[in-house]
């Protein structure tokens, strides 16, 4: 999540340095007084990069698919505790002693 | 009685229409449908900034739309390993929804990238 992020910042920068790299190019175009005819290779390169950055970032950030199949391997697993009759208090690992600061350890 | 066979058969089709439909987990599905919705939204946004530095007018800047909207859903193909049914229940999902929602986001990017870049 926070690379992911990080990594779509830095794609929105380069987008941003792109734009600025127009904005010059267009001011040096008005002093040339030539006509706009399309952007320098230099920003159309940089441009395909922020999108190669941001794509990834878009696909990375929200997360990954969750499958639908409630037979799925991942869904069972989380169904298993969620039924009360599988709980058993009553076998042998109460004779060995409880770790009970286990969870502070961590 | 053929004709009661092939009824028989479409009978136990449907049957298992019936019972494939509500045997997916919709928190599941709504949280893929997120997802893509996110995927979309954004990259709708800097397919908009990216349309509006080069400087692409009417009728090439939706082209241009249509193309990364395309892309995003090889993108998402790809995320879900190709294997599309075991996470939607459709192709539509992940080719056409929020198409339109980032339709308005793609034009409203475009048009300030285009006035910053080439206007002011």
């Amino acid at each position: 999540m926070g690379l992911g992020f990080a990594v779509g910042v830095f794609g929105v920068l380069i987008l941003a340095h792109a734009a600025y790299s127009t904005i010059q190019y267009r001011g040096l175009l008005k002093i040339m007084e030539e006509e706009f005819s399309g952007p320098p290779m230099n920003v159309v390169i940089e441009l395909l990069l922020g999108f190669a950055v941001c794509m990834w970032a878009a696909l990375t950030v929200p997360g990954n698919f969750l499958s639908i199949h409630p037979y799925a391997d991942e869904n069972r697993i989380v169904s298993l505790p969620a039924n009360l009759d599988f709980m058993i208090f009553n076998h042998r690992g109460k004779a060995f002693p409880l770790d009970l600061d286990l969870k502070l350890k961590h | 009685m053929a004709g009661h066979n092939d009824s028989n058969a479409s009978e136990k089709k449907s049957n298992e229409a019936t019972n494939d439909l509500p045997t997916f987990n919709a928190e599941n599905m709504q949280s893929n449908m997120k997802i893509i919705y996110y995927s979309r939204t954004f990259m709708s946004i800097i397919g908009g900034v990216i349309a509006g530095i080069l400087g692409f007018t009417s009728l090439t800047g939706f082209i241009f739309y249509f193309l990364v909207m395309a892309i995003t859903s090889v993108g998402l193909t790809a995320k879900a390993g190709f294997s599309i049914h075991s996470y939607f229940s459709s192709w539509n999902q992940i080719v056409l929804d929020g198409f339109l929602g980032g339709l308005m986001s793609f034009v409203l990017f475009w048009t300030f990238a285009y006035d910053i870049v080439h206007i002011f």
